[in-house]
């Protein structure tokens, strides 16, 4: 008797589970009603924003009656194949979210999406370099209007640099100074994880881009005339060596999570994190008193100007095979407004890159208005990461192996150039 | 009336047949299936989930040609073996000591022994869990408490050293599966007729000599089915390395791939590369495991059962 209402409850899910699928389509194929109403279908891989995204479309209903938006959210981990069958099919949706840089292009490369450039007149309300992430390599068209961004910057707590009497360095040979007086007091200056290696790649840029050249030196990879074994390059991995002393003994032991509690418990005087690490690190410590700072310049850097290493993380598009390309427009043009760019800030708590927006959090803003003016890419997420092995794995590894004095900053150089030489063809 | 013997055992025969279908389909369908579809699967090239290509040997090639993943294969093979070895000495030893030991404590055994298992119950996924928390630089109890004995200059990273991680991996697996062993000598201590025991003490005897020359000769049957499981767990080895020292990407585990193991880049291979010929690839890795782990198991088994025969 159990065992059969079991199978009456499983048969009767099944049946709801079904009708959910066949109504999918439907719901945007039915959308022009007579009254011309239309319903979007937006597609995104953030199921945890569902309830915000629901109170900012409907923001968008308001000043759009006749629009309605219905957000369906996927599993990031299977997004990327629900998308590229779903850009492909009937039913897919109008408005899709879409990953940056070399996640992106294969999709553009299929013809799946439609180029904005001329469509969207919102896109004049984006600097260049944040429109890169939504970019077509080959034809330089924007496919995406820009959602948020993430940036890796140096935090640092300004109660210990108050007590040492410390300021955010101007000079290279300050850092040092003042990460030497830190040690001698027994405070560590750097909380720098080792475990995570995933980290180790963003220590670098953040430290030592401008070493290699930052942009410039990306541009020049791209195109074929420079290589990762050239010397600026190699000496650009060195100065993580340089830097070890500063680190903590255990480095290679220690995950994120432990040196955000490290620093957020005053262990630590400084810690290199991301945008994303602002909410955690209050978490663990809500009183911290937190300032940033982008490292000056190391020892014969190409750019003599600290620069603030950040990519874009996603951006809307428009599937080319969408029923409602005009209505999708109007969309597309709204999430270019200050009006949204503020929700995403607000509501979403992510970084907008809509010029003239207020970040939520004004560490978050100092960080944003960086990048602004003097922005250089997370290179092995922007550039390196749409072949295997991926650019960033090669580099992690060998940086890892470096900071424990298996490999020279070269080798790890050499292993990068031959592992991304296997399939990124400039 | 030879005629009517061999007709009804051929009868009895086909009756037995019917009796052993039941467990062969099953046997069939989840172990011979699973296992030919990789071997043929091997060979393919994969677009994702869509069959290319016959590749031929292409796959098993690859797997030796291509950087950085040939680079990583030998490492960890010697890192397997290594672990294998490792376990299995502590299992045999401390393992037998244990047995040996609670065979003097008829009282206390039956608890002594559920305790020595316990962990063997665990998942390594939580067990590692548990271990990187205890054995964490920063908020562990084992380095505060090498402080404040005094201790300080011992406390190290135990799993970001590259000296101790692999060490101290294979501590933790030894650790979890010693209640395995345990159990094993225990019950063949058990099944040992005592008259050989006696009649050596009787002989004049010491307890080391009674042990080596009598017990110990006698469990070997036991050592070598302990070797075996060790070695095929030990090859196949996976979530306990992966939840001490994590799985980053493409990259080998461990400070400095310190801790990289077969089993980890099988995983990696199949499911964090993202290459398109993952299936290919990953399924040439699993039938090199397959055919190492399953001829060497075979020739061991053969040895053993050849000594104690």
């Amino acid at each position: 008797m159990r065992a059969r209402n079991g199978f009456a409850v499983l048969a009767a899910a099944a049946l709801v589970a079904t009708a959910a699928c066949t109504a999918t389509p439907s719901s945007s194929s039915r959308a022009s009603g007579d009254n011309g109403d239309v319903t979007l279908s937006v597609w995104s891989w953030r199921p945890e924003d569902a309830a915000v995204y629901k109170q900012i479309f409907a923001k968008f209903h308001e000043s759009h009656p006749h629009l309605k938006v219905d957000f369906k959210p996927y599993k990031s981990t299977e997004y990327n194949t629900i998308l590229s069958t779903g850009l492909t099919q009937a039913g897919g949706p109008d408005v899709a979210q879409l990953r940056a840089y070399g996640g992106l292009q294969p999709l553009i490369q299929a013809g799946d999406l439609v180029p904005l450039d001329g469509q969207v007149a919102g896109l004049s309300n984006f600097e260049t370099t944040s429109l890169d992430g939504a970019r077509g390599r080959k034809d330089g068209k924007i496919y995406g209007v820009p959602l948020e961004m993430s940036t890796f910057q140096v935090y640092y707590n300004k109660d210990i640099f108050a007590k040492y009497q410390l300021q955010p360095p101007a000079g290279w040979d300050q850092l040092i100074a003042d990460a030497k007086k830190l040690l001698a007091a027994g405070v560590t200056p750097f909380a720098a994880a080792g475990k995570d290696t995933w980290l180790l790649p963003l220590y670098a840029d953040t430290f030592a881009a401008t070493r290699y050249g930052g942009p410039g030196f990306e541009k020049k990879l791209l195109a074929g005339q420079a290589k990762f074994t050239d010397p600026e390059y190699v000496a650009a991995l060195d100065v993580l060596n340089q830097l070890k002393p500063y680190f903590p003994k255990e480095q290679m032991g220690l995950g994120e999570t432990d040196v955000q509690t490290l620093f957020a418990t005053g262990k630590a005087a400084m810690i290199p994190e991301g945008s994303f690490a602002l909410a955690p690190l209050k978490a663990i410590n809500p009183k911290l008193n937190l300032g940033v700072f982008n490292p000056p310049p190391p020892p014969g850097a190409l750019v003599t100007k600290p620069l603030q290493v950040g990519w874009v993380d996603a951006s809307y598009g428009l599937n080319a095979k969408s029923k409602h390309r005009k209505e999708a427009l109007e969309l597309l043009q709204w999430m270019t407004t200050t009006e949204f760019g503020q929700l995403v800030a607000d509501q979403l708590k992510q970084v907008s890159l809509v010029k003239g927006v207020q970040s939520g959090d004004p560490l978050l803003g100092e960080m944003v208005s960086a990048y602004r003016t003097d922005p250089t890419p997370y290179l092995m997420l922007v550039d390196f990461r749409y072949g295997t092995p991926l650019g960033s794995d090669l580099q992690a590894a060998g940086l890892q192996k470096m900071l424990l004095g298996q490999q020279t900053a070269a080798q790890v150089a050499g292993d990068i150039q031959t592992g991304v030489a296997q399939w990124f063809k400039p | 009336m030879v005629q009517a013997v061999t007709k009804g055992s051929s009868t009895r025969r086909r009756g037995r047949v019917w009796f052993l279908l039941p467990a062969f389909l099953l046997y069939t369908v989840f172990a011979v299936y699973p296992l030919v579809s990789a071997l043929a699967d091997s060979f393919w090239t994969w677009e994702g989930t869509a069959r290319g290509g016959f590749a031929g040997a292409r796959n098993f090639t690859s797997l030796f040609t291509t950087f950085p993943l040939n680079q990583q294969l030998l490492p960890a093979f010697w890192h397997t073996v290594a672990f294998f070895v490792g376990t299995m000495v502590v299992q045999n030893t401390f393992g037998l000591l244990v047995a040996v030991l609670l065979v003097e404590l008829p009282r206390a055994r039956r608890f002594l022994r559920t305790v020595y298992t316990v962990p063997y119950l665990i998942g390594g996924l939580v067990v590692g869990y548990l271990w990187s928390l205890l054995l964490s630089p920063a908020f562990g109890p084992l380095n505060a408490g090498l402080h404040a004995a005094g201790l300080g200059s011992l406390a190290r990273p135990w799993l970001g050293d590259p000296a101790t991680a692999l060490p101290v991996v294979i501590l933790v697996n030894a650790w979890q599966y010693l209640g395995f062993p345990v159990l094993l000598f225990g019950a063949a201590l058990a099944g040992l007729p005592p008259e050989y025991g006696e009649a050596a003490r009787v002989d004049g005897a010491s307890a080391g000599q009674r042990f080596f020359r009598v017990t110990l000769p006698l469990l070997l049957p036991s050592i070598g089915v302990v070797t075996i499981l060790t070695f095929i767990g030990s090859m196949n080895t996976f979530e306990l390395v992966y939840s001490l020292e994590g799985a980053q990407g493409n990259q080998p585990t461990g400070p400095g791939g310190a801790t990289d193991v077969l089993g980890l880049i099988f995983y990696r291979v199949a499911f964090q590369e993202g290459g398109s010929n993952a299936i290919g690839l990953s399924s040439a890795l699993a039938v090199l495991l397959f055919v190492v782990t399953f001829g060497i198991a075979v020739a061991a088994n053969r040895v053993v059962r050849r000594r104690t025969a």
